[in-house]
């Protein structure tokens, strides 16, 4: 019996032949539902902030600037791929790609912004609206560098700081 | 027997304690008593009518109603009811007496009440901290509603240690954790070892808390939730984001879509079929038999395809959401799982023909990890391991959710309690979840697979909900709140419990076997632990009694999937 | 011109272990491999590993460094010099020189150097892993010695090329001692070369490597490299004295047939290796002693010449 076990098992291995994959040398392809990297798409933004409301991981992040630019920032870090901001989307701005090698030292590579342009309704001083092109023209007063970092930041502290903890990894913060 | 009937039995002897009890359904019961009357009433619940003890939960409720709140969890199997044993402590004097004497179950749910909620219990045995690292300042509870989540404490020392008790005499103490290759989550346990035996052993866990159930309660909303429920447990995600919606829909008496229940049950029982061969392989990598541990990843690995296919992600389905869920099953997916199914039990049944008879990996389990009934009674053990002592529990026959009540299966119970049996259990339940599936798919009616629930839900409620996890029940608890979440919500693991019974299981054992008896109640650790959120940076310089601990220096939490 | 002989085949025997044993330890990896349906690592990969070993730092952590530096060389030193008592395609370069005792001797060193490894890391878990390893060693070291004993008493000699040149054959009759024994050492051979199931000892996820768990880099390497030896040279050794030699007088056919055996060896032990959980210290010795007690027996019988 006992012999007759282990026959049984190494017969069931030989059967199955050699099941290495050859990833990463050859790429390997997901299915079509892959939920991967969420990919933004600037033109279709309206600037709504559904996606943001929404994110269990509070990685995107809204700052307004000035009252007719909207900054949408996706910053990927925790982002668990979970895809409820692609559900909500009322524009289908965003799309889940499927890119699952996203790692880099680098969070530019990750993160992902979009200026939106804000034109302001006559009655109500805000609405979704793009600005038309000579609106964007004469807004003044806005610099792209000047968004400061105090409008991400939460008051925690439960975060990388600038030092690196392990002092060979090099992680590029902004 | 309905919880009217249960309701009756306690007023019969305990009337006069219960100051409010609530039916919200037939198979729920909300029990309101007098911090005096627990002791005994508990007792009574667990021994005479024979309940098994699910959780003990501190909840601080003083915003609300200005007492503590501790709530005892009582689950009667054959009568499928769930029952609360709810007790307002009060705020000025967080004191309750102690089940855990009579109930040694109840051990930890006492412990963590004290290290999280600032309750105690008094007559606990083994007061020592269960959850908190061991330089956290005392008074600063982190579950109660004036600690803000993301508090860095004041006052933390980095040279306290853990007191452990001392060895028994003329034994040596051999660690085990929390650095060990066979483990893969960090957990530590002191071995009292007299050559070759272990006589005795203690648990010092909860290394890898998260601060899972205060962030659900402070920044988390209902949805959401959902998806931090899923990265509880690296296998068993959907078990809690099912269970964790299921007692919110309790809660708040939302019905999900029918569709939509038999979609969970399809995903659960996908879970666990790709849960059990990799305990197997598990299993058989600790017993040194590493060919059938490479199989057993090859028998699963279609799964994991099948699940990437249907919710996109091997693992972290991102399934539920209050009212039903996210993901639709198509007919071509439909023929698709039948296809990889009826490969997965082809192939699985020729490793059952291959390990029944094999006397090799017998002699390394047989006797190995005795669970017997009573200690499954007396720790509430769950799933395969009460399962293979004989105790015949299962919580989708017992208390029938999502579709469960519609489809048949058999409990697959072995006599014996060892590892073997565990292992036979394990193997053979791939074949009932295979079965469930088969059935769900023919069943499946159409329709939509969300109910749209109200815009706000009723605040104040109290939802439980049980799920059989392939490592046995999980048990959630949440209280509906204010701003769109909960107001408490407990998550009691599989793991819980059954860590709980694992001093007894290797006293006098051989060292030899401590691992694979470990290994037998598939223990979770990521389950386990799963509270506090503490600073990064704090909690890497945490200093264990063994200097060569200290030498090591990364800490390595491996996902598997 | 007899030592420039000795010396020449002396080289060449240390080189063919040297060469030759990561070769067969990379063929047990790839066979593994196999049997487990995946592909495994090439077969030159334990060449590289021990190539990766020597070149890390050496870090020095145990009770006794100087005592792990000294067991570590021990370990090798001994495999070595086992390697010039075994005949391969020829007689042993060492066979004028020394006989089956220092044969015995060598390999019982080679055992308790991994003992003083064990000992000298002082680490709860290599003081366990060394116990075990201590009370394999007090029951398996004596059956390879009665073996190499049985065919001292059948071939009335203590030389190495009297034991070693298939010396249990010689004599007449039904031979039962040698049918024993040579049943005796080959179901004890997988215990030998400390492989699943009785790989107690060494790679051990229960007691994290045992004796070895404090070596690391070129200590590490020697370690293993003496382990890839023992198999090579326990094969070899098993052939010595159980097969029957081929003569064919040319020292490269001879050779060739000798390495061909050795594959065959390989190949059985890896197949059932593969194919098997590891055994309990307990169970382990308690196999041994029923293989001891059988070897004593054979013993008996051929002393009284049967």
């Amino acid at each position: 019996m006992y012999l007759l076990s282990k026959l049984r098992e190494t017969i069931l291995s030989l059967k199955a032949g050699r099941v290495t994959l050859t990833y990463p040398v050859d790429p390997r392809p997901v299915p079509e539902r892959f939920r991967g990297r969420p990919v933004f798409q600037p033109e279709r933004c309206i600037g709504c902030a559904g996606c943001a409301n929404n994110c269990p991981a509070r990685e995107i992040l809204i700052a307004d600037p000035c009252q007719e630019m909207r900054v949408v920032m996706y910053l990927g870090r925790r982002c668990t791929y979970c895809g409820r901001c692609a559900d909500l989307c009322p524009e289908n701005a965003i799309v889940m790609s499927q890119e699952y090698e996203n790692a880099s030292p680098k969070i530019t590579d990750i993160r992902q912004s979009l200026e939106i342009w804000m034109g302001t309704c006559q009655r109500c001083g805000r609405c979704f609206k793009d600005a038309g092109p000579l609106d964007q023209l004469m807004m003044k007063g806005y610099r792209f560098d000047d968004l400061g970092a105090e409008l991400w930041v939460y008051k925690s502290r439960a975060y990388l700081d600038r030092e690196p903890v392990v002092k060979d990894i090099d992680i590029e913060l902004d | 027997m309905g919880s009217q009937e249960i309701l009756n039995k306690i007023r019969e002897r305990y009337g006069a304690s219960i100051t409010r009890a609530d039916i919200p359904a037939n198979n729920r019961l909300l029990v309101f008593v007098h911090p005096d009357s627990v002791k005994l009433l508990a007792k009574y619940l667990f021994r005479d009518l024979d309940a098994r003890y699910c959780v003990g939960i501190g909840m601080d409720d003083r915003p609300y109603s200005g007492d503590f709140l501790v709530i005892h969890d009582f689950a009667f199997d054959k009568e499928n009811v769930l029952l609360s044993l709810i007790i307002p402590v009060p705020a000025s004097d967080p004191k309750i007496p102690c089940v855990s004497d009579g109930i040694p179950a109840a051990n930890w749910s006492e412990r963590e009440m004290r290290d999280l909620v600032g309750i105690t219990a008094e007559g606990c045995p083994n007061p020592k901290r269960l959850v908190l690292p061991d330089g956290w300042p005392e008074g600063l509870h982190p579950l109660r509603k004036d600690v803000p989540w993301n508090q860095v404490p004041e006052g933390f020392d980095d040279t306290k240690t853990y007191p452990f008790d001392d060895p028994p005499p003329g034994t040596t103490v051999v660690p085990f954790g929390p650095f060990h290759p066979t483990l893969d989550e960090p957990s530590h346990f002191r071995l009292y070892v007299e050559g070759e035996f272990v006589r005795g052993c203690e648990y010092r866990g909860f290394m890898v808390h998260r601060g899972i159930e205060k962030l659900a309660d402070s920044v988390m909303t209902y949805n959401e939730i959902p998806m931090l429920a899923e990265r509880i447990c690296g296998i068993c995600g959907c078990v809690h984001s099912v269970t964790y919606a299921q007692a919110i829909e309790q809660a708040a008496a939302i019905k999900p879509t029918p569709r939509a229940e038999f979609i969970r049950t399809i995903m659960l029982e996908i879970e666990r079929l790709h849960s059990h061969p990799l305990w197997v392989g598990l299993a058989a990598h600790i017993l040194g038999f590493d060919t059938l541990f490479m199989q057993s990843f090859r028998i699963r690995e279609p799964i994991m395809w099948l699940a990437e296919k249907i919710t996109g992600n091997r693992k972290t389905y991102a399934l539920c959401v209050i009212g039903g869920v996210r993901w639709d099953i198509s007919p071509d997916l439909k023929a698709e799982i039948r296809q990889v199914l009826d490969k997965l039990e082809k192939e699985w049944k020729g490793v059952l023909d291959a390990v029944k008879g094999d006397r090799n990996v017998m002699a390394r389990s047989k006797g190995i990890g005795v669970a017997d009934k009573k200690l499954v009674k007396e720790f509430s053990l769950l799933g395969p391991v009460a399962r293979a002592a004989g105790v015949d529990i299962d919580v989708r026959r017992n208390h029938p959710y999502a579709a469960y009540d519609k489809v048949e299966f058999d409990v697959i119970t072995q006599e014996g309690g060892d590892v073997w049996s565990r292992i036979v259990v394990r193997v053979l339940e791939v074949f009932e979840s295979i079965k469930i599936i088969r059935q769900c798919l023919e069943k499946m009616p159409e329709g939509p697979i969300r109910a749209e629930p109200a815009a706000e839900l009723p605040a104040g409620r109290f939802g439980t909900s049980s799920v059989e996890a392939p490592r046995g029940e999980a048990h959630h608890f949440a209280v509906t709140g204010e701003e769109n979440r909960p107001r408490r919500w407990r998550v009691r693991a599989p793991t819980y419990q059954n860590l709980q019974g694992i001093p007894a299981m290797i006293k006098d054992q051989r060292l030899a076997d401590m691992t694979i008896s470990l290994g037998s109640i598939d223990p979770c650790f990521s389950c386990t632990d799963r509270m506090e959120i503490v600073d990064l940076r704090t909690g890497k310089i945490r200093v264990w009694s063994q200097e060569d601990l200290l030498r090591s220096t990364t800490k390595i939490r491996r996902r598997r999937s | 011109m007899r030592g420039l002989m000795v010396f020449f085949s002396s080289i060449m025997n240390l080189v063919l272990v040297l060469l030759i044993a990561p070769l067969f330890d990379g063929v047990t990896r790839k066979v593994t491999a196999v049997v487990q349906s995946r592909k495994g690592p090439p077969v030159t990969q334990s060449y590289m590993d021990l190539m990766k070993l020597l070149i890390k730092e050496d870090i020095e952590v145990g009770d006794s460094p100087v005592m792990q530096r000294f067991s570590a060389l021990l370990s090798f030193a001994a495999i070595l010099s086992v390697a010039l008592l075994i005949p391969m395609g020829t007689s042993a370069p060492l066979s004028g020189w020394a006989d089956s005792i220092l044969l015995i001797y060598l390999l019982t060193l080679a055992g308790i150097s991994v003992l003083l490894a064990g000992l000298a890391a002082g680490s709860t878990y290599s003081l366990v892993g060394m116990s075990r390893e201590m009370m394999a060693m007090m029951t398996l070291e004596p059956l390879m010695a009665i073996a190499i004993i049985v065919s001292a008493v059948h071939a009335d000699s203590l030389r190495l090329d009297a034991i070693l040149g298939g010396g249990v054959y010689t004599g007449s009759g039904i031979l039962w001692s040698r049918i024993l024994i040579l049943g005796v050492t080959a179901f004890a051979l997988q215990a030998f070369v400390g492989r699943m199931p009785f790989d107690v000892t060494e790679a051990e996820t229960e007691i994290m490597e045992g004796p070895l768990v404090e070596y690391s880099g070129p200590k590490l390497a020697l370690f293993k490299y003496a382990r890839m030896a023992k198999m090579f040279l326990y094969t070899g050794l098993f052939i010595a004295l159980f097969v029957p030699r081929i003569e064919t007088g040319y020292y490269l056919a001879d050779l060739a047939v000798f390495l061909a055996e050795q594959a065959v060896l390989v190949l059985i032990v890896t197949v059932i290796a593969a194919t098997h959980a590891r055994y309990r210290i307990d169970q382990v010795v308690r196999y041994y002693v029923v293989l001891f007690i059988v070897a004593l027996l054979a013993l008996l019988l051929a002393v009284i010449g049967s």
